[in-house]
């Protein structure tokens, strides 16, 4: 086997602590397409963009570098699963690498714990150095597939922090840079054998994000539901996403849903790690898909 | 039927025509959101892009292009006092789609930073800046996802401050430095006693 890419793994939280089977899938699906997932010891939360940034942007800013620090010191890009955390992890990077003055603000914080921040280090989201030829690409993906998803109907979320702001975003790719009517997931998802489907407002965000799921639970569902309405539309039979706090609103925001509107969609939500491991054949229980609030059954029945 | 907060009595309220008087403005806080949101909402000649672009703004009263205005017009007290400055749910599609390339969501972002100062916060916020005081994650790990981990051939507790408590106190000294957890303590306190 060729060289191994190798990254500091960015955890998170809600991947290793409510969808731990994302967290596995990364690791052992990466692994078989060239990608080498380290632990990054003692991360923290990346600290959560809205709530923290809401509350004072300079600890945001120290908090992020103090896990950036932690790569820097293992002389590893990082790489992570969670838009939300590259809004942080990626952000506060290109910000202290491109503000002398935000750099040494963070760095007068950073001393009282003997740390210093450098600016050494890249960050990447997992998707997009999968989609990336030089990394590893669409093709490497669909030639690692023992387990087609044929006959499926796969729709995508793709997020908002990955991608926007355009203008705060810096991708090697051109398909990445593209927030208004993107295509590239789709054809992630494509090379593990489903049909990627196209709905009213993809690019809509999932209702959570900014703090406005803990603020207002009924107006944050409200916006996933205007979502899940879409989905329906077209039929589907699964949502698959890249973030795992957007699969949290999108998983159990249906149990909320049901609970406060009375409408229940039953469609199975799987980050994109857990669809690429259902296809490179890892097992509903390698993937821990019983944890999952809308139960999986009848996508899986379609795929195994 | 369920209902988000304030709405439709929220609209109504807001519909009223009012007067403004010199006297409601500070000057200075146009230039504090400049300076914090590193952005320039004084060039918006609203459009009204970023409202329809809004994921929020159709099921509320809240309007970013209103929002931009007050900063302009220096209205300090009547954009940080107003609830809808939390409905932002930060997707950045006005920030993508401005004409006049300003982030409105920054815009937000800064006088959410401004309104903190002023003890103006919904509790969430702070109970998660709790949450990571005490275990470094704002989604803390827990009984029923560490059995779940092992089954998967993980460790019960990611490698994280979780399996390294060691590091949560230099999270602790961060947050410290800046007095968080001593405010959203007495915060937290004040609203639910």
């Amino acid at each position: 086997m060729e060289n191994m890419h190798e990254y500091a793994f960015y955890l998170g939280c809600i991947a290793p602590n409510r969808y731990p089977g994302a967290e596995a899938a990364a690791i052992r699906t990466s692994e078989k397409l060239g990608v080498k997932l380290l632990p990054l010891e003692g991360a923290s939360c990346c600290p959560a963009p809205g709530a923290f940034g809401s509350i004072d942007l300079n600890v945001w800013m120290a908090m992020a570098a103090r896990n950036l620090v932690l790569a820097e010191k293992m002389k590893k890009d990082i790489a992570l699963v969670c838009n939300g955390c590259y809004k942080s992890i990626w952000e506060v990077n290109h910000k202290l690498k491109h503000n002398d003055d935000l750099r040494d603000r963070v760095n007068e914080v950073l001393k009282e714990i003997d740390m210093e921040y450098k600016g050494t280090i890249n960050v990447y989201h997992l998707a997009e150095l999968l989609y990336n030829p030089e990394i590893c690409g669409v093709e490497k993906i669909r030639g690692s597939i023992t387990n087609p998803l044929t006959g499926t109907r796969i729709a995508v979320h793709y997020g908002c922090h990955l991608m926007k702001p355009r203008k705060d975003r810096d991708f090697s790719v051109d398909a990445v840079s593209k927030t208004e009517a993107p295509h590239w997931m789709e054809e992630m998802v494509e090379a593990l054998g489903a049909e990627a489907v196209e709905y009213r407002n993809k690019m809509q965000c999932c209702g959570a994000g900014g703090g406005v799921r803990g603020y207002d639970i009924v107006h944050s569902l409200d916006i996933t539901n205007e979502k899940l309405i879409n989905l329906k539309e077209v039929g589907v039979d699964a949502l698959t996403d890249i973030c795992p706090f957007c699969q949290l609103q999108f998983d159990r925001g249906q149990i909320e849903i049901q609970e406060k509107f009375g409408v229940s969609y039953g469609l199975p939500v799987l980050h994109y790690c857990e669809l690429l491991g259902l296809a490179q054949g890892m097992s509903p229980q390698e993937l821990a898909l019983d944890l999952h609030a809308i139960n999986c059954e009848p996508f899986l029945a379609k795929v195994l | 039927m369920v209902r988000s907060k304030g709405y439709p009595e929220a609209l109504e309220n807001k519909l009223i025509d009012r007067v403004l008087y010199d006297s409601d403005r500070s000057p200075e806080f146009t230039k504090v959101v400049e300076e914090i949101s590193r952005t320039i909402p004084h060039m918006c000649y609203q459009c009204g892009t970023c409202t329809a672009s809004c994921p929020s703004a159709p099921r509320s009263t809240y309007r970013i292009r209103k929002f931009v205005r007050r900063v302009v017009m220096g209205l300090e007290n009547e954009a940080l006092t107003d609830p809808d400055l939390w409905l932002c749910t930060t997707c950045y599609s006005c920030t993508d789609r401005c004409p006049r390339d300003i982030a409105p969501t920054d815009v937000i972002m800064a006088m959410r930073n401004l309104a903190f100062k002023r003890d103006i916060i919904p509790v969430n916020f702070l109970k998660t800046v709790q949450a990571i005081y005490t275990t470094g994650h704002g989604v803390p790990n827990n009984d029923v996802n560490r059995a779940a981990r092992k089954k998967l051939g993980l460790e019960a507790d990611p490698p994280t401050t979780h399996k390294f408590p060691q590091y949560i106190k230099g999270i602790q000294k961060i947050l410290d430095y800046y007095k968080l957890k001593a405010n959203a303590d007495r915060i937290v306190k004040e609203r639910e006693g």
